[in-house]
C-alpha cells in the first residue's frame, strides 16, 4: 500500500512543479506590473510550438532547445509589451489590472487563431528516444523526462531567483513589485523594470510550455486551462512570491494526484480548488504572501 | 423624472412577461416557413428557351443547398478539419458530373454547402444552424464533430425538420431521444463494444488471449454509456474487468489509473480518451512500465498526428473509427487521390464517413425525385446506399448499418486489420513491452 | 428636459425590441437577439457587483448555471417555466449567501481569482453528478417557439437593466460606490461595507440566475455542466468592461458590441475572424480605457468645457 501511494505523490509533485512553474511567469508580470495578462496561457503554447516545430524540423532535442525557445519567447514579450502593454502603465492600480484583462484576453484570440491557422488544430506532443524511460529505485519509478523537467524548472527558477536577488535590475524589479512609487523616486527606471519583467514572464511560460509539450500535449486551444490554472497557483502562493507560488503548485500537484489515487479522478480537481479556497479563508493573503502583496 | 422611467421600464416588463406566456399559441400560426422556391435569376432565363419539353417542368433552383455548423477552431477542431475535407471533396466529385439529377425538374443540379465555424461552442452552433435555415433553402444539415456539438445541432435540425447527417460520435443514446430526422452512418457505443470481444476471440485462440481487463473511462455521458455496455459485455465473452477507473474529461493524468491497473496485473486495455488524455495516458504506461497485450483506443489515436506525436509508444494501439483509407470500396481510390493532392496523404480516417454522407444524401435525393425535404428524409431511411465506407442502410433510431473495421497503428502507420478481406496487414498481438520497442 | 429625452429614448428602445418579432420572421435573427439580450442580463448583473461595488468576481457563471440547473429540473418535472426560473434565481441566492461571507474576507485579485476557483468547484461538480445531456423531448420540438424565448429573455433585460438603474440612484447605490472607491473610508463614515458587498452579491447573483433560467427555457439540448463553463464570466466580464463598468448603459452597449461585432466577422471572414476580433477588440482598448461610456464621458466633459469657456468669453 505505501509503495503505490509513494509513487502517487512523486507524480504529485513532477506534475505540481510545472504548475508552478507555469505560473511563476504570471505571478512575475503580476507582481512587478500588475498586469493580470490571462494570455499567459497562449505565451505557454507559444513555447510548447517553438520547442515542437525545433524538434521536428531541426530534430534538435527539446531540453537542449530551451535557450532557443527562451530567445523566442523573450523577443515575444518585447514585441507585446512595446506594442500593447506598455500602453496601459500609466492607468491607476486597479484600470491596469482590468484593462490588462482585456488586452489579454484580445491577444489571447489572436495567438489562438494564429497558432490554429499555422499549425492547424491538431494536438501534438514530443516523444524523444528516451520518453518512457525510467529508473526505479526502492521500487519506486522515477520517470527520466519528468525528472529532467523538475530539474529544469527548479534551475529557472533558482536563476531568476539569483538574478532577482544579486543583479541591479533585479534589485529594481523587487523594489518595483514592493513600491512602485518609491522605486521611481529612487531614480530606477519604471519603464525597463516592467518590460524586463514582462519579458522575463514570457520566457517563464516558454519553458513551461515545452516541459508540457514533452510531458502531455500541445493544441491552439490549451491556453485558458494554463491560464486558469496559473491563477490558482499564483494566489495560492500569495502574490509578490515566486517561491510561493512554485509551493503552491506543488501542493496543488500532490493534492490532486492523492485524491486521485484515494478518491477517483472524477474529484481531483474540486479537492485541489477546495484546499485552495479553505487555505484562503485562514490565509486570505495566499500561503507567502503579504498583507500588503495585492496593493 | 427617475420614477417615470422605472414605471415605464415595469410595465414594458410585465408586458413582455405576458407576451412570453402567450407567445406560443399566437404566433405559432404566423410562423412563416419559407416554403417558395428562391426567386433566382439563372431559371427566370430558362423557362424563357423555347425549348417545349422543359415548359413542363417548375423552374429548378440554381443550387442544392447544405449547410454545415462545424468546428474549426476551439476543442473539436481538430475533428472538424477532417470531416470538413470529406463534405468538400464529396461534394466537388458530384459537381464534377453537372451535380445530381433532380426528377422534379429533370435537371443535374450542383449541390452548393455553406459551413460556418462554430468555435466549439454550442450556443454558437445554435445561432449558425438557425442562420443556416434561414438564409438559405436547406436540403439537409451536415454535421460537425464532438458529441456535445451534435447534442446542441440536433434539435435545430428536429425543429426545422431538415434531415440531419452526422458522423464523428458513437454516443447511442442520442439516437434513442425519438429523433426523426437524425441519420449517422457511423459505428456506435453498442457496436464498438461488442466487436472489439468478438474479434479478439476470433482472432487469437483461447489462452493466449487477454483476460483482464482495465477500463478507463470518462465520467460524461458517452464514457458512461460506454464504459457500462463493455460492463455488460466483457463476461458474455469470458473476459473479466479488473479495474474501472474514471476521470473528467481534459484532464492528463492518469497515474492513479495505470498504478491500479498494473497492480490488478490486467493484460487489456479499453479506454476513449481525448487526444491530450491519451497521450499522457501513453507515456506515463511507459513510465511505470505497464504493457497491455492489447489495447483498444478510441478517439485519441484517430488522426495522423497521433503517430507523429507519440513514435513507438503509441504504436499497437487499436481503434474504432469506422473506415480506413484501405477499405476497398468504389469510389475510394479517387477520394485517396483528391485527398493526396490536396493534403498529400491518403484520405483520413473521419474524412471517408463524412464524404459517405454527401453520397447518402445525393443518391437519395435522386431517388426521391425531389428537393421535398420529408420526402427525402424517409427515402434514407428506406434506402440501401453504396458508399466509400460500404453498403449503408439505416435502423428506425437512425443508427446506420455500417461495417466497423478495426484499425491498429504499426510502425507510425494506421494498418487495417479487420475484417480480414479489407485488411491491409495482420493484427499484431500481443503488443510488445514498451521498453523492448 | 434632458431627462425627459432619455426617457423617451428609453421608452423608444424598449417599444421597438417589443415589437420586432412581429416584423422579423427569421429565426436566425431573433437567435441573435436572444443572444443579445442575455449577454445585456449577464454583463449588467455582473456590474452591480464588480462594477458598481468594485468587487470584481469572475465566478459569475456559477449563478448563471446555478439557476439555469435549477429551472431546467423544475421545468422538466412539469413545473411552469416562469416558477420554476424563479425558484432556480433562489437556488443561486442561497448560493450567494453561503459564499458571501468567507469569500468577502478576500480582496483585490484574491477575492476574483477565489471567486474563480468556486466557479470552477461548481463546473466539475455539476460534471460529475449530471453528466448526461439534457434535451428537449422531441415530442415538444413541433411547439417549441423562438418568440417565447425572446420575449423572455427580453424580460429579463429589462429587469436586470431596470434594477441596476434603481440600485445606482439609490443611497444603496451611493454605498456600494463608497465601498468601492475606499472601503476603509466608506467604514469610517458608517458604511457597513459587507452588508452593501453582500447586497449586491446577492442581486447580482439573482438576475445572472434568472438569465441562466431564461437559457435553460431557451437551449433545447447541452450539457447541464455547460452553463457553468468559465467562458461565460470571462465573455460577460469581458463586455462589462469594454462598454464601461458601474454605468448602467456600458454592459449594454458592450454586450452588443461584442455579439454583433463576432457575428459580423464570423459570417465574413471564414479563417481569420478571431484574429480581426481580437486586434478590434484591442486598439477598443487602448484607445478607450474606460470602455465607450468613459470616452463619451471625456467627450462630454470636453465640449461642457467648451461651451463654459465659450460662455465665459461671450459674457466678459
Amino acid at each position: 500500500m505505501l509503495q503505490p501511494l509513494v509513487q502517487n505523490i512523486v507524480y504529485g509533485i513532477l506534475i505540481g512543479a510545472l504548475y508552478g512553474l507555469a505560473a511563476v511567469g504570471l505571478s512575475l508580470v503580476f507582481g512587478v506590473s500588475k498586469f493580470l495578462n490571462v494570455s499567459h496561457g497562449e505565451l505557454l503554447m507559444l513555447g510548447g510550438y517553438a520547442s515542437f516545430w525545433i524538434f521536428k524540423l531541426l530534430k534538435v532535442d527539446p531540453f537542449v532547445s530551451i535557450p532557443l525557445t527562451i530567445i523566442f519567447l523573450l523577443l515575444i514579450g518585447f514585441i507585446l509589451y512595446r506594442l500593447i502593454f506598455s500602453r496601459l502603465i500609466k492607468l491607476e492600480v486597479e484600470k491596469k489590472i482590468q484593462n490588462s484583462l482585456l488586452v489579454g484576453f484580445g491577444l489571447s484570440t489572436i495567438l489562438q487563431n494564429i497558432a490554429l491557422r499555422l499549425w492547424t488544430a491538431d494536438d501534438r506532443s514530443i516523444t524523444t528516444a528516451y520518453s518512457g524511460l525510467s529508473f526505479e529505485l526502492a521500487g519506486i519509478r522515477f520517470p527520466a523526462v519528468r525528472l529532467i523537467s523538475l530539474g529544469i524548472a527548479i534551475v529557472a527558477l533558482i536563476s531568476l531567483q539569483i538574478f532577482l536577488k544579486k543583479t541591479f535590475t533585479g534589485k529594481a524589479i523587487r523594489a518595483t513589485v514592493e513600491d512602485w512609487q518609491s522605486a521611481s523616486l529612487m531614480g530606477i527606471n519604471i519603464h525597463q523594470v516592467y518590460l524586463l519583467a514582462f519579458m522575463l514572464g514570457c520566457a517563464m511560460a516558454g519553458v513551461a510550455g515545452t516541459l508540457v509539450s514533452i510531458c502531455y500535449s500541445i493544441d491552439p486551444s490549451m491556453g485558458l486551462n494554463w491560464t486558469l490554472k496559473s491563477m490558482v497557483v499564483m494566489v495560492l502562493g500569495g502574490l509578490g512570491s515566486m517561491v510561493g507560488t512554485f509551493v503552491g503548485g506543488i501542493i496543488l500537484g500532490v493534492t490532486e494526484s492523492a485524491t486521485a489515487f484515494f478518491i477517483g479522478g472524477n474529484y481531483r480537481l474540486i479537492a485541489g480548488l477546495l484546499l485552495f479556497l479553505i487555505i484562503l479563508i485562514f490565509r486570505p493573503q495566499g500561503l507567502f504572501g503579504t498583507k500588503e502583496g495585492d496593493k | 423624472m427617475k420614477t417615470k422611467f422605472g414605471v415605464a421600464l415595469v410595465i414594458m416588463l410585465l408586458v413582455s412577461l405576458m407576451a412570453t406566456s402567450c407567445a406560443p399559441q399566437a404566433v405559432e400560426t404566423e410562423t412563416p416557413v419559407v416554403t417558395e422556391a428562391p426567386a433566382t435569376e439563372a431559371p427566370a432565363a430558362e423557362t424563357e428557351a423555347p425549348a417545349t419539353e422543359e415548359a413542363t417542368y417548375p423552374p429548378a433552383p440554381e443550387f442544392i443547398d447544405v449547410g454545415s455548423s462545424i468546428s474549426l477552431t476551439g476543442n473539436f477542431g481538430s475533428l472538424g478539419n477532417l470531416i470538413l475535407p470529406g463534405y468538400q471533396i464529396a461534394i466537388e466529385h458530384i459537381n464534377a458530373d453537372g451535380g445530381v439529377f433532380v426528377k422534379e425538374y429533370n435537371k443535374k443540379i450542383p449541390l452548393r454547402l455553406t459551413y460556418y465555424d462554430d468555435e466549439s461552442d454550442p450556443t454558437k452552433a445554435v445561432t449558425k444552424m438557425e442562420t443556416l435555415f434561414s438564409e438559405h433553402e436547406l436540403t439537409a444539415y451536415l454535421g460537425g464533430g464532438g458529441s456535445s456539438m451534435h447534442a446542441a445541432s440536433i434539435p435545430i435540425a428536429e425543429k426545422n425538420k431538415v434531415p440531419y447527417l452526422g458522423i464523428s460520435f458513437a454516443l447511442y443514446k442520442i439516437h434513442q431521444q425519438g429523433y426523426k430526422y437524425l441519420f449517422s452512418p457511423f459505428p456506435k457505443s453498442p457496436n464498438q463494444t461488442e466487436d472489439v470481444f468478438k474479434i479478439l476471440n476470433e482472432a487469437i485462440p483461447e489462452g493466449e488471449r487477454p483476460t483482464k481487463v482495465a477500463v478507463f473511462a470518462y465520467n460524461d455521458d458517452w464514457g458512461k454509456e460506454w464504459g457500462d455496455l463493455v460492463k455488460l459485455r466483457a463476461p458474455e465473452y469470458g473476459y473479466e474487468i479488473v479495474v474501472y477507473e474514471e476521470n473528467p474529461v481534459g484532464v492528463n493524468d492518469w497515474t492513479a489509473a495505470i498504478q491500479k491497473a498494473k497492480a490488478a496485473g490486467a493484460d487489456m486495455l479499453l479506454t476513449l480518451p481525448v487526444f491530450p488524455d491519451g497521450s499522457g495516458m501513453f507515456k506515463t504506461m511507459a513510465e511505470l512500465g505497464w504493457t497491455p497485450k492489447f489495447s483498444l483506443v478510441i478517439r485519441a489515436p484517430e488522426g495522423v498526428n497521433w503517430g507523429e506525436s507519440l513514435g513507438k509508444i503509441g504504436d499497437y494501439v487499436t481503434i474504432f473509427p469506422g473506415w480506413h483509407y484501405g477499405a476497398k470500396f468504389e469510389g475510394v481510390d479517387k477520394l485517396n487521390a483528391r485527398y493526396e493532392e490536396l493534403y498529400g496523404r491518403p484520405a483520413d480516417l473521419l474524412t471517408g464517413p463524412a464524404y459517405a454522407c454527401v453520397q447518402i444524401l445525393a443518391q437519395a435525393i435522386e431517388k426521391a425525385g425531389t428537393l421535398d425535404r420529408d420526402v427525402i428524409r424517409d427515402t434514407i431511411a428506406a434506402g440501401e446506399f453504396d458508399t466509400v465506407i460500404g453498403p449503408v442502410t439505416f435502423n428506425p433510431d437512425g443508427t446506420g448499418n455500417v461495417l466497423d473495421p478495426l484499425i491498429q497503428w504499426q510502425n507510425g502507420k494506421m494498418e487495417l486489420v479487420w475484417p480480414a478481406e479489407h485488411a491491409t496487414a495482420p493484427l499484431i498481438y500481443p503488443a510488445p513491452a514498451f521498453e523492448d520497442r | 428636459m434632458k431627462k425627459n429625452q432619455t426617457l423617451l429614448i428609453a421608452f423608444i428602445f424598449v417599444i421597438v425590441l417589443a415589437v420586432i418579432p412581429l416584423f422579423i420572421k427569421k429565426d436566425n435573427l431573433l437567435t441573435y437577439l436572444c443572444m443579445i439580450l442575455l449577454y445585456i442580463s449577464l454583463a449588467s448583473s455582473w456590474n452591480i457587483l464588480g462594477g458598481y461595488t468594485g468587487q470584481v468576481s469572475l465566478g459569475h457563471s456559477a449563478f448563471f448555471g446555478l439557476g439555469a440547473l435549477g429551472t431546467r429540473l423544475l421545468w422538466f418535472a412539469g413545473w411552469n417555466v416562469i416558477l420554476a426560473m424563479l425558484v432556480g434565481g433562489i437556488i443561486a441566492i442561497v448560493f450567494a449567501l453561503l459564499i458571501g461571507s468567507p469569500a468577502f474576507k478576500l480582496r483585490g485579485a484574491y477575492f476574483t481569482i477565489g471567486t474563480l476557483a468556486l466557479g470552477q468547484i461548481l463546473f466539475a461538480t455539476v460534471g460529475n453528478i449530471f453528466p448526461q445531456i439534457s434535451s428537449l423531448p422531441v415530442q415538444d420540438l413541433q411547439s417549441y417557439t423562438l418568440v417565447s424565448r425572446y420575449y423572455l429573455f427580453l424580460a429579463i433585460a429589462l429587469l436586470t437593466v431596470l434594477v441596476a438603474y434603481l440600485i445606482a440612484n439609490s443611497r444603496l447605490g451611493l454605498g456600494m460606490m463608497a465601498v468601492r472607491e475606499q472601503e476603509d473610508a466608506a467604514e469610517s463614515l458608517g458604511v457597513n461595507a459587507f452588508r452593501h458587498k453582500l447586497t449586491a452579491l446577492v442581486i447580482s447573483a439573482f438576475l445572472a440566475g434568472l438569465a441562466g433560467g431564461a437559457f435553460a427555457f431557451f437551449q433545447i439540448g447541452y450539457y447541464p455542466q455547460y452553463p457553468f463553463s468559465p467562458v461565460w464570466t470571462l465573455d460577460s466580464t469581458m463586455m462589462a468592461y469594454i462598454g464601461g463598468t458601474g454605468t448602467i448603459l456600458g454592459p449594454i452597449i458592450g454586450a452588443i458590441f461584442f455579439v454583433v461585432l463576432k457575428e459580423v466577422l464570423s459570417l465574413n471572414l471564414a479563417e481569420f475572424h478571431p484574429t480581426v476580433f481580437g486586434i478590434l477588440f484591442i486598439l477598443v482598448v487602448l484607445f478607450l480605457p474606460g470602455g465607450f461610456m468613459g470616452f463619451w464621458k471625456r467627450i462630454r466633459a470636453k465640449q461642457n468645457k467648451k461651451r463654459e469657456s465659450a460662455a465665459e468669453l461671450s459674457h466678459p
